[in-house]
């Protein structure tokens, strides 16, 4: 990609356009400068000169800044709402994943452990299988969730703040989460969950902030490079 | 965006007019990005000059709204996004063409005199 293109991009992505839009207006941005460039060389202009006389008449890095972010059907959601990106939607998505895990653990139980007081017993064959989807599920919902929140953020080169409150609620949430299951008086199987800085307080704490590093640091570690390629093409230049 | 003979034009009175002119354009053909830009200087025979990088965003902008659709064709290995108009986007040029166009002869009128002709000096 052409170094303004470059530079084009980054602009867009940081003034809110959704990448979609910003990939499919530099391609044919990319396909326009190239017709140009050869309608200029056809003319007589050597390769050089017909790349910068194509770059002109393409317009000014503001004006197609300008062009796609003076859109507003052209934001993406997390530009125009933040709240529901990062609040609203990863809470969604991790609680339709604990439902399906609890479904595993409930129906698990009903068909592997008929006669037991409890599903968190010894168990053999098909049941490891069958319950290990469910126990993958839950342990691994907020970590993915928060690698799932890092990735978007960095795609679309959000400022920190917002990914930073998204990643922290799902780990606060996901360090302090618990199951219960038991046998409700009639023999009926319940399973449940609860949220508590129980049994110890610092194991709790500890869960919740094993579980915010292990979700942020890819994406700190995505703002660093980040942040040191962009010094040293600043350098370069 | 659009530029009138090399001078800038007030953008809120050009307020409507490159959708106008790509809708036209494409009613009758389908046409990429680069074609539309030629076509839009070659047939206002120059007097309009339409910032060739920005047609884009309006031509997006279009098919959002379901005016324009698009498809994806390899011409000489090469692949180019061509636009055609829908039936929606026949309406809408129905309407903006009638706005331009009653627009256009209120400001022709104005500038002939019109009906207050003798009170311009």
């Amino acid at each position: 990609m052409p170094k303004p293109f470059h530079e084009l991009r980054e602009r867009l992505l940081q003034a809110g356009v959704a990448p979609r839009h910003v990939r499919r207006y530099l391609s044919e941005l990319a396909d326009h400068l190239t017709d140009l460039t050869a309608e200029e060389e056809q003319a007589g202009c050597d390769r050089a000169d017909a790349e910068s006389a194509a770059f002109v008449r393409l317009g000014s890095m503001d004006n197609l800044a300008r062009a796609m972010t003076e859109k507003r059907q052209f934001q993406s959601w997390c530009s125009r709402a933040p709240w529901a990106c990062f609040g609203l939607a990863p809470l969604f998505v991790l609680v339709s994943a604990w439902c399906f895990a609890l479904f595993i653990l409930w129906s698990g139980w009903r068909i592997f452990l008929p006669e037991t007081e409890t599903p968190f017993v010894p168990i053999h064959g098909l049941a490891i299988f069958y319950f290990g989807v469910g126990k993958l599920t839950y342990f691994t919902a907020p970590l993915l969730i928060g690698w799932g929140i890092g990735i978007i953020a960095a795609r679309q080169r959000l400022k920190v703040m917002w990914p930073a409150f998204g990643i922290t609620v799902i780990a606060l949430i996901g360090g302090t989460a618990q199951i219960h299951a038991g046998r409700v008086s009639g023999g009926a199987e319940h399973v449940g969950m609860r949220f508590a800085l129980e049994p110890s307080l610092q194991g709790s704490i500890l869960n919740c902030l094993t579980l915010l590093l292990l979700s942020i640091l890819p994406y700190l570690l995505w703002r660093v490079l980040k942040a040191r390629s962009f010094g040293r093409s600043a350098t370069c230049a | 965006m659009l530029s009138m003979a090399s001078r800038e034009t007030n953008p809120n009175f050009m307020n409507g007019v490159p959708e106008l002119l790509i809708l036209r354009l494409l009613q009758h053909e389908e046409m990429y990005g680069y074609e539309i830009v030629q076509a839009i200087r070659g047939r206002s025979e120059a007097v309009i000059t339409i910032g060739e990088g920005v047609v884009y965003p309006v031509l997006h902008a279009l098919e959002n709204d379901r005016a324009l659709k698009s498809r994806r064709i390899t011409v000489n290995g090469r692949s180019r996004i061509y636009y055609s108009v829908t039936p929606a986007g026949a309406r809408r040029l129905a309407d903006l063409a009638q706005n331009w166009t009653n627009l256009a002869a209120a400001i022709q009128t104005m500038l002939k005199g019109g009906k207050y002709a003798e009170a311009i000096p």
